[in-house]
């Protein structure tokens, strides 16, 4: 169950349906902050992916859903965490069509097409930290 | 919770009906590459009208829904991509090359009943 | 442009608690000002009505602020507003009422269209007027008197910076509604038969822009049950290989939603600058000129041309 406190929505991913959770979570969210039409359907597959990633690669972490303001512009940000087997090599993570898991290898650098903002962190044994932006055009 | 499947002469059409998880997208393969062999189809329709988002997984088991039918001797199309949806995906690198596209279900009977190339979405 | 009446567009011009903050920090607002502020709240309570009409006296003066005068209804709002406001300026609390308060004053000030720049004068002039009354009023210690004033001028100063940025934000968001507007009239989606659509688009091609004609194409695809797309580019200012990027995007996205597209008016030294860039325009249906891509779209639509047509239009 996501839980909802004052640092915003955390959803606990451990298996696939939590995956629909989170996007369908962020979407809602998104709406509140202010964002319309395409833009709801582009941070739902975004956080997608990066959902999935977690499921996939860590068996289990979180996502956090939080509003964001700064310099008066207003925006979400998405914070995705495992403490999974992280990635050795960031940079070819981040190329198009490159894959461990024999899929298409499109869910890191489609999510850092699809947001304002991306930023990945991670460590071989210690885990994975994703964090998204979008904002609202004023 | 299973989508199910109707059959219209020699159509399969399944139509998904919510935002769907992965293991669901997995069992409509499954269940529509068994039953395209028993029921000679000639056409699948997948109508994604009702879906969220298509991310990669989606697209990847959709693609993949393709092959099998088409090896079966069925074609699939897949109708009903929002708006949104479609530019969320174009966004993040996805398409559905070689799979044949339509706007609704009646585009999809009419692609089936044409017999359209999977190249382009019409002719 | 006073003439566009884009009101029903315009969301609140937003300030959040950290410009609030950031705001009071610029102007060294801190809490030992708060009662020296206190010390002036009944001098200036006293001639609340004074200053209020000579405010509005002095603004009367300006030609620039002639649209407030216009206004009979407005102007009377104005003034209850300023009134309410000189009360609040010598409250001691500066928390998000107080800038509501403002943001009211300032969103009907730019409602008239009154100039921004003068603001700064007209403040500055109630200031020196409130200073003086401060000032004579200072009885046996006018340099704590003065101290006193100074509090009660760096909120002077915190209003002109909340001013500023409302009305600067109001500025930007009518010129972003109105860029808006004009984007839309500039890249109609029209049809020109069952099924068929044609897309001109003229002019430059940013990646915002580019986004926004993907949006409205996909939504005139689904509204018009459209099949076809005539793409012609005939106008648009510089084709290099970032627009022709953006151009194979909005063609993908097209084809998911079951639409072809042909792209017209892509001269042949173009397309053979955007090959050697490492563009792939293998994926793009390209016909010469628009005639030749109607005929075509016509044809995969199973319409029949009165015309015969020509040998060239079979490149597609
Ligand atoms: N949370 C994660 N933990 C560990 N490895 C990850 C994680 N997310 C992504 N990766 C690695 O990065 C690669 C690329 O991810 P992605 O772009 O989503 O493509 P795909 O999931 O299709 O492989 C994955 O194959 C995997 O090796
Ligand atoms: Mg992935």
């Amino acid at each position: 169950m996501p839980v909802m406190g004052d640092d915003g929505i955390t959803v606990t991913i451990a298996n696939e349906s939590d995956i629909v959770t989170a996007r369908q979570m962020g979407r809602a969210l998104s709406e509140q902050v202010g964002f319309q039409g395409s833009d709801l359907t582009i941070i739902a597959t975004a956080i997608s992916e990066i959902a999935r990633n977690i499921v996939t690669y860590a068996q289990r972490g979180e996502i956090v859903l939080r509003p964001v303001t700064a310099n008066s512009r207003r925006g979400v940000v998405v914070v995705a965490r495992d403490d999974g087997p992280g990635i050795p090599d960031i940079a070819r993570a981040m190329q198009d069509g490159y894959s461990t898991g024999k899929t298409l290898g499109l869910g890191l650098p489609g999510a850092r097409r699809l947001m304002d903002e991306f930023e990945i962190q991670s460590e071989v044994g210690v885990g994975t930290i994703v964090t998204m932006r979008k904002w609202l055009r004023r | 919770m299973g989508i199910p499947i109707l059959k219209l002469g020699h159509v399969l059409i399944a139509s998904i009906q919510d935002a769907l998880t992965d293991n669901d997208l997995i069992q409509l393969r499954d269940d529509l590459s068994s039953q395209v062999g028993w029921s000679r189809a000639t056409g699948v329709i997948i109508d994604v009208s009702a879906l969220d988002v298509m991310d990669s997984f989606a697209t990847r088991t959709l693609r993949g829904i393709a092959d099998i039918t088409k090896l079966r001797g069925a074609k699939t199309v897949i109708v009903g991509i929002q708006p949104d949806v479609a530019f969320a995906m174009i966004q993040l690198g996805l398409d559905l090359d070689g799979v044949t596209t339509g706007l609704d279900l009646d585009e999809g009977l009419a692609a089936i009943g044409r017999g359209d190339r999977g190249d382009a979405g019409h002719g | 442009m006073a003439d566009l009446d884009f009101s029903a567009h315009r969301q609140a011009v937003h300030l959040t608690d950290e410009d609030i903050a950031r705001h009071k920090r610029f102007v060294g607002l801190e809490a030992a000002d708060l009662p020296r502020i206190a010390a002036v709240r009944p001098i200036v309570m006293e001639r609340v009505d004074e200053l209020t009409t000579m405010f509005f006296d002095f603004l009367r003066g300006l030609d620039v602020a002639t649209p407030l005068f216009r206004r009979g209804d407005l102007l009377d709002e104005a003034k209850r507003m300023k009134r309410e406001h000189l009360i609040a300026m010598v409250g001691g609390v500066y928390d998000r009422a107080y800038v509501e308060l403002q943001l009211e004053l300032g969103l009907l000030y730019s409602k008239v269209g009154l100039d921004t720049r003068v603001f700064p004068g007209a403040f500055y002039h109630l200031m020196n007027t409130v200073g003086a009354i401060v000032m004579a009023n200072a009885g046996d210690d006018p340099q704590k008197a003065f101290q006193n004033f100074m509090a009660v001028k760096k909120i002077g100063f915190l209003d002109i910076g909340l001013m500023i940025d409302i009305m600067a934000a109001e500025r930007e968001q009518t010129i972003s509604i109105q860029q808006e507007a004009i984007r839309e009239l500039s890249t109609p989606v029209l049809q020109i038969r069952d099924g068929l659509l044609i897309l001109p688009i003229i002019g430059t091609l940013d990646s915002f822009r580019a986004k926004q004609l993907t949006d409205s194409l996909l939504r005139a695809i689904r509204a018009n049950r459209a099949k076809m797309v005539v793409m012609d580019i005939t106008g648009v200012a510089a084709v290099d290989s970032r627009v022709a990027n953006h151009l194979i995007q909005t063609v993908a996205a097209s084809r998911l939603m079951g639409a072809t597209v042909i792209v017209t008016g892509l001269s042949g030294d173009v397309a053979q600058a955007l090959v050697s860039l490492g563009v792939d325009l293998g994926t793009l249906n390209t016909v010469g000129d628009l005639q030749g891509g109607l005929e075509l779209a016509e044809r995969r639509l199973g319409y029949r041309i009165a015309r015969q047509a020509d040998s060239s239009l079979e490149t597609a």
